[in-house]
């Protein structure tokens, strides 16, 4: 039924999230699951690759704001890699770049994790 | 129809009946009478006549008694203690007549009062006692047989109503056979061999006794008591050749033979069958004593089940089912104590717990064992698990002398789904029986349906407040929005907001600033709903109280924004537009806070996008809200559109899964362009339903269409009052 679905994957010290297929109200709670047991295993430099995220809701970008404050506070981050235009657009209307770290490609992301952070 | 209205409408044929019955009795003394004044018999003619009026009579006197009778429907027992006492009253006026004015002489045997060739009555006072005796006999022997006949057809079969009736017929048969006889005259052989057929029957007959089965123990003990009471009555009052000598009513049978042979005949082979009937149900009864247990814990099982069936039916107070569940298999034999067990709905844990229990304390039960345990071992068996020693196993805390010896534990299945289980003890070892266990088990069986039934309806109850909680709080919402889009010269406007669900967290207002200037905001909740909903209750109070104190849009959405961190849960935010429209400066004043970007268009065809930037509303709690920021000042021109949207319009999909998109709302605005706002929003609606080909939204949809025509002249040269507006 769910046409969303998160994929685990390591970068060193970076955890990835690949996003895949429609994240809004139904689907977001297994987003919220992931990021949960990325905060549970203490890893908290969590990248999410929106590559193959066709969609998304406000629901789904309320996850987003749900953990960053945690995530930050215990030191890591979460930024978000390789989206989708259309699925940009939806980010950068509400602002979301001016929250987040939103990288073109997943390899600038990981790099930006290992760089000193600016802001 | 009640036993009282029965009787009476057929009251006026029973009277019908009783002066015909007393009629025949009186035309048949009359015989007597007349025989005793000739001091002759009379002809055969005239006997022959007398046999067919009291024959008609006593005929009549049998279908009387029968219908009074039919409408008792009352246990053995009962028919057989009233019978014991209407013989009685019976016996005793007979007895009496019959010791009235005796003849006597010592040492000499003068015979009841005949003459003992021609059979006529001596004295008028013997024809008096002769009829009293007889009718009291026949009586008697008439209730006895149709007593033994209410018996006998229970549970009745075709061979069985059969047999009744070829005894009844045979009986009258032999009887009418003794019409010429004399009075204490031997019968010939044909009519011996009639009364062998006739004792066949009777034996046939005697052994119909169903009904001993229905009685329990007590029961049964009574009704032996009375059927031994009754058959000696029957010897003491109708025995023949025992009467004479030692009965009720001594040579009450010897006044009957002279009435009427016939009868005579008939009452005899009456008490003959009665003292038969009494000795096979005796033995019956007697032999049936021990069985007696088993007999009432089959008829305990089929009353629980009609219990528990009965509660499938109509349920619906949950305690009452539990209790009744729990106390099933105790109820219909099958154990000694008993309890349900099942997960407790309202902490949403699995582990189970007593919900009712039967002759023991859920205290008292986990002591002896931890139920939810017992539950887990089940979870693979579901037909149910047996302990035969109780005090030898492991899982249970109990000890010889616990008056727990056996356990049998029986999941509740509905839907596949395990809702609890029933446990059922016994207080010795081994007690459980197979067909304890099954009786057990189909009580569990018809207990998860009456469960399952009890859920579905309470979840059913539920669905239904809540759909009737939804339609009020979608009345309610849709009275946060405006009713109608104020007109202010110059300017059309038009909005509508349809909710995907109930309700839902788009929201649009407008409010008037002061004079000429006028304010308009679209905003969008996230998520869909209630939640929604609520967020979308408070925008609105804020817009209404905010709105007037701050002099440009971005102030506003800065105060918004303060306002809103206090109760926005963290991953919810509200995107907004807010412009302010200026008559007098002509102008419109528009900041974005992460909303959807408003579609301009102008009359010359050129159209875009107001993409200020701006964050949403609740992403940011501190200054980055307000530096974000950025105002966009419009100098109006004549046939400027404005077209404020929520996200549920250009994200609508079609089935293909194709979005609306901006693209599409921009070229259909341009098209109609010339159009007022209220065709240009007619037009965008109409556009997006033909895009969708289905009323079915996904997400809130929300258009608001604003457009400037310009001032008329009159304004211009200062004719204020002119303009109105209204809300």
């Amino acid at each position: 039924m769910s046409n969303f679905s998160v994929g685990f994957r390591s970068s060193g010290a970076v955890q990835i999230l690949d996003l895949q297929g429609e994240l809004d109200a139904h689907t977001a709670a297994e987003l919220e699951a992931a990021i949960q047991k990325c905060q549970k295993d203490n890893r908290v430099h969590i990248l999410v690759n929106g590559a193959n995220l066709m969609y998304i809701s406000s629901a789904g970008l309320g996850v987003f704001m749900a953990y960053i404050e945690e995530v930050r506070e215990s030191g890591g981050d979460i930024k978000i890699a390789a989206l989708q235009p259309k699925v940009f657009n939806v980010f950068d209307l509400l602002g979301f770049p001016m929250l987040f770290d939103i990288i073109e490609t997943e390899e600038g992301a990981v790099a930006k994790f290992s760089a000193p952070t600016s802001d | 129809m009640s036993v009282t209205k029965r009787i009476m409408s057929v009251r006026g044929s029973l009277i019908l009946y009783g002066v015909f019955v007393v009629a025949a009795w009186l035309a048949s003394m009359g015989y007597h009478f007349q025989q005793w004044s000739a001091q002759e018999p009379a002809s055969t003619t005239v006997y022959l006549l007398y046999a067919a009026v009291t024959t008609a009579g006593f005929t009549g006197w049998w279908y009387l008694i029968r219908q009074i009778q039919g409408f008792k429907e009352t246990s053995p027992a009962r028919k057989l203690w009233t019978l014991l006492i209407e013989g009685g009253v019976l016996m005793v006026i007979a007895g009496t007549v019959t010791r009235f004015g005796r003849i006597s002489a010592p040492g000499l045997d003068l015979g009841i009062g005949f003459d003992l060739d021609t059979g006529v009555a001596l004295t008028f006072p013997t024809i008096v006692k002769m009829g009293i005796v007889s009718l009291a006999l026949v009586t008697f022997s008439f209730l006895l047989l149709q007593r033994l006949r209410s018996l006998i057809l229970v549970k009745r079969s075709r061979s069985s109503e059969r047999n009744w009736k070829l005894l009844l017929g045979l009986m009258i048969i032999s009887s009418a056979t003794t019409l010429f006889m004399q009075p204490g005259a031997e019968q010939n052989e044909w009519q011996n061999v009639a009364l062998v057929i006739v004792a066949v029957l009777m034996v046939v007959n005697a052994f119909r006794l169903s009904w001993i089965v229905f009685l329990n123990f007590k029961e049964k003990l009574a009704t032996l008591g009375l059927i031994l009471l009754l058959g000696l009555f029957i010897l003491f009052s109708l025995g023949t050749g025992f009467e004479a000598n030692f009965g009720m009513v001594p040579r009450g049978l010897e006044f009957l033979e002279n009435y009427f042979m016939p009868l005579a005949t008939f009452a005899q082979q009456t008490a003959v069958f009665g003292m038969i009937y009494c000795l096979t149900s005796f033995l019956s009864l007697l032999f049936h004593l021990p069985t007696s247990g088993d007999f009432e814990q089959r008829a305990g099982e089929r009353a629980t089940m009609h219990t528990l069936a009965a509660l499938v039916g109509q349920v619906f107070d949950a305690d009452r089912l539990f209790a009744t569940i729990a106390a099933s298999p105790v109820e219909a034999g099958s154990a000694d104590a008993s309890w349900l067990v099942m997960p407790d709905p309202d902490t949403g844990t699995l582990r189970q717990h007593i919900v009712a229990a039967h002759n023991l304390s859920p205290d008292q039960i986990e002591q002896f064992m931890d139920c939810s345990e017992l539950v887990d071992i089940l979870s693979e068996d579901t037909d149910g698990f047996l302990i035969r020693e109780a005090a030898a196993d492991h899982r249970l805390n109990v000890h010889t002398g616990d008056r727990l010896g056996s356990l049998f534990v029986v999941p509740l299945v509905a839907r596949d789904e395990r809702i609890g289980a029933l446990f059922a003890t016994k207080s010795v070892v081994n007690g459980f029986e197979r067909d304890d266990i099954e009786t057990i088990s189909i009580f569990a069986a018809q207990a998860s349906v009456a469960i399952d039934n009890a859920r579905l309806f309470e979840q059913q109850v539920e669905k239904e407040r809540l759909s009737r909680e939804l339609s009020i709080a979608r009345e309610v919402q849709r009275k946060l929005l405006p009713q109608q889009a104020p007109t202010l010269r110059g300017t059309s406007m038009a909005a509508s907001s349809v909710p995907a669900q109930e309700v839902g967290g788009d929201y649009y207002d407008f409010v008037q600033l002061g004079d000429e200037r006028y304010g308009v905001i679209i905003a969008d909740v996230s998520g869909k709903g209630t939640s929604a909903a609520f967020y979308m209750a408070e925008m609105q109070g804020i817009f209404q109280s905010v709105s007037r104190l701050a002099s440009s849009p971005s102030e506003f959405l800065h105060h918004a924004n303060l306002a809103l961190a206090q109760s926005l849960d963290r991953n919810v935010f509200i995107s907004a537009i807010y412009g302010i429209l200026d008559l007098k400066k002509e102008t419109f004043t528009i900041a974005r806070a992460g909303h959807c970007p408003a579609a301009a268009v102008r009359l010359g065809g050129e159209s875009r996008l107001i993409r200020t930037p701006g964050l949403g509303l609740g992403l940011d709690r501190g200054d980055l809200f307000r530096k974000s920021l950025v105002e966009e000042h419009i100098d109006l021109a004549p046939g400027d559109v404005f077209v404020l949207y929520t996200d549920g319009v250009v994200e609508s999909r079609d089935s293909s899964g194709e979005e609306y998109g901006y693209d599409r709302l921009l070229e259909i605005v341009d098209e109609y362009r010339h159009d007022d706002a209220e065709g240009i929003h007619a037009a965008i609606l109409r556009d997006l339903r033909r895009f969708l080909s289905a009323e079915d939204y996904d997400d809130d949809m929300t258009l608001v269409v604003l457009k400037w025509h310009g001032l008329p002249l009159e304004i211009l040269t200062g004719s204020e009052d002119v303009l109105t507006e209204s809300t």
